[in-house]
């Protein structure tokens, strides 16, 4: 049987171990600006990105958008993920295509389709202008404010389909039951489908999290110059400053970050799940 | 007429090249072949009107484009530096990045009597691992309707009248960075004073883009007025119906050279200098200039008047022409950029 994964396992080895360890390696070198990259056993690298406020700060963001949008995916994707998952009609697999549209157009595309939208001269300011509500045009994007939304539209399918998934599995009598007994329709959403959905909050958020702590194209795109979050970040390390040993350093701080939050979420709402 | 052996297999191999030009895996192109890495997009178009299919494909050798942008490029230069078979015969880089990548020991000097071309170059613009191949300018990009008094120095973006309307490129941090040190008395061998002019200006709420095209747009909109920018990018731009105008800033003009030269571990050493003396080509040169309004590097290119009007410089505004100091750029270029991100967009 443990062959079985022998295929895919390898892969991983080849693709994703090897390479991370390189990387790994290369966190620990020191750079110099004329020879690039030069042997080295030290911390340095590390120390420099925890210390420096400008870094410590453009983690802060990360985390705080990547929160903010899987919260706000949650909000946003339950009552959906409810609807999908009670639904009977012969619609549903049309419905669930619908729900995964925004998925087959690229990060890029989709940014640009949001730039057409909430930019100085985009339709929606161009909209409210020409109807006299405004003098000035908003500013809608290069922000937080585009980042999340761009980036809540890209992942909110993945939780909703997860969340659906899950809420397919608890059986309606439950619900019925509860209303049987007197329950309103939110005591019952509060004290019976949400403590069983659990599973799937935490594994929607859990997903949604760590693709929100890493997305580049969005907020490069709809965050603009002076918006930073960790991946652009170490991408311009790499390719900007031709810094290898401080990009390669970030990468493993954001992964080290990503790793810690999630795993803390998940045995926190699996706490509560057990009770 | 008589057909010598020798002919007769020539033909049947040009012939048999033709014939098989479309077949990945066949020995084709009597002359073998040379790989280029090139930036994609315009300038690789125009090498290939302009260059491969005139000068070069018909020598029998068979041009393979390996396109990226400049960075990865760069990135497999070094990376390869050590092997004993590079993938590039004819490498294009920025002057700027030429440099460093000469510095790590990754091209061969070139023989200058290899290039038939080699005595038209313009003296200022030799090298001796690398030939030019194009080149323009820094200027000050202007709206010529809004901006009514003609600004003549990089120094009038900080002119308070203009708060709000100066507008950079991001990933253009270098040389913006540059024109903030010009105008603060600094120079391409001390861009320290940009760190105060750059707070300055940002006190004038100077804007930053993400790219040259949402630069572009900006400009479009008549959100921005003021903008250093590259002359041939201003060229376009204008054709592209941009209203902007420019003026070689008095405390000087930057140059840009886009090089291309012959890494030490190319395959096919004598293609490469076929095309380096392929790209020094007058004709192909001035095809270049029209199409993407970068200066000829040859004195025997001579553009049209008109052209020459829109992208040349006057001997006045030649003789201030500044080359970068690519050594301090080297060192500092690093610390540019963080002062850029942390502090002047912060």
């Amino acid at each position: 049987m443990a062959a079985l994964i022998l295929p895919a396992g390898l892969l991983v080895v080849l693709l994703m171990v090897a390479p991370m360890l390189f990387l790994a390696r290369i966190s620990l070198n020191h750079f110099s600006p004329t020879e690039l990259m030069v042997e080295a056993m030290s911390a340095e690298n590390y120390l420099r990105a925890v210390q420096d406020p400008y870094y410590r700060a453009v983690l802060l963001t990360t985390l705080a958008v990547a929160l903010g949008c899987t919260l706000l995916c949650l909000v946003l994707g339950f009552p959906t993920a409810y609807w999908l998952a009670r639904m009977q009609s012969r619609w549903k697999s049309l419905a669930t295509i619908l729900i995964l549209f925004p998925l087959l157009v690229g990060n890029v595309v989709r940014s640009a389709g949001w730039i057409a939208l909430l930019g100085n001269d985009g339709a929606i300011n161009a909209a409210l202008q020409g109807l006299h509500l405004i003098s000035a045009p908003l500013p809608l994007l290069y922000n937080a404010f585009a980042v999340v939304v761009g980036i809540v539209a890209v992942v909110l399918p993945y939780m909703i389909l997860t969340l659906s998934a899950v809420i397919e599995g608890i059986p309606r009598q439950t619900e019925e039951a509860a209303a049987n007994l007197g329950a309103r329709p939110l005591t019952a959403f509060r004290r019976v489908v949400l403590p069983l959905a659990l599973p799937g909050v935490a594994a929607g958020s859990v997903l949604v999290f760590i693709l929100c702590m890493n997305a580049y194209a969005t907020p490069v795109l709809l965050g603009g110059p002076q918006f930073k979050m960790m991946a652009p970040a170490v991408y311009d390390q790499f390719v900007r400053g031709n810094n290898w040993p401080f990009g390669a350093a970030l990468a493993f701080i954001l992964l080290a970050a990503t790793m810690v939050l999630t795993v803390v979420g998940s045995a926190l709402i699996g706490r509560r799940y057990r009770r | 007429m008589t057909i010598t052996r020798r002919q007769a297999l020539s033909g049947g191999a040009a012939a048999l090249a033709t014939l098989t030009a479309g077949l990945p895996g066949v020995a084709r192109a009597a002359g073998g072949r040379v790989v280029v890495g090139t930036w994609g997009g315009d300038y690789g178009n125009l090498l290939r009107q302009n260059i491969d299919e005139p000068i070069v494909q018909p020598k029998g050798i068979e041009v393979l484009q390996d396109v990226a942008n400049a960075d990865p490029r760069k990135t497999k230069l070094l990376a390869e530096r050590q092997t004993r078979r590079g993938t590039f015969d004819v490498a294009c880089l920025s002057d700027t990045d030429m440099y460093l990548i000469q510095q790590q020991n990754a091209l061969q000097p070139l023989e200058m009597g290899k290039l038939s071309r080699a005595e038209q170059i313009i003296p200022a613009l030799q090298k001796p691992y690398a030939i030019p191949h194009i080149y323009s300018a820094l200027v000050l990009l202007y709206n010529p309707d809004k901006v009514t008094t003609r600004p003549t120095a990089f120094a009038d973006m900080w002119d308070p009248k203009y708060k709000g309307r100066v507008g950079f490129s991001d990933i253009l941090y270098n040389t913006n960075t540059l024109a903030a040190a010009l105008a603060g008395g600094g120079s391409v061998h001390d861009y320290k004073p940009a760190e105060k002019m750059l707070m300055d200006l940002r006190k004038l709420d100077a804007k930053v883009y993400p790219s040259n095209e949402a630069l572009a747009a900006a400009l479009k909109s008549e959100e921005v007025w003021l903008t250093p920018m590259w002359l041939a990018r201003g060229f376009m731009w204008k054709q592209g119906g941009i209203p902007v105008r420019h003026v070689v800033p008095k405390e000087g003009a930057y140059s840009i050279v886009f090089e291309a030269a012959i890494p030490k571990n190319a395959r096919n050493t004598e293609n490469a200098y076929t095309y380096l003396d392929a790209m020094l080509d007058a004709k192909a040169q001035t095809g270049f200039a029209r199409q993407m309004g970068y200066l000829p590097t040859v004195k025997d290119a001579k553009l049209d008047p008109d052209l020459a009007q829109e992208i040349s410089l006057t001997e006045e505004e030649e003789s201030r022409l500044v080359t970068p100091d690519y050594e301090y750029l080297q060192k500092n270029l690093n610390g540019i950029l963080d002062f850029w991100n942390k502090q002047f967009k912060a």
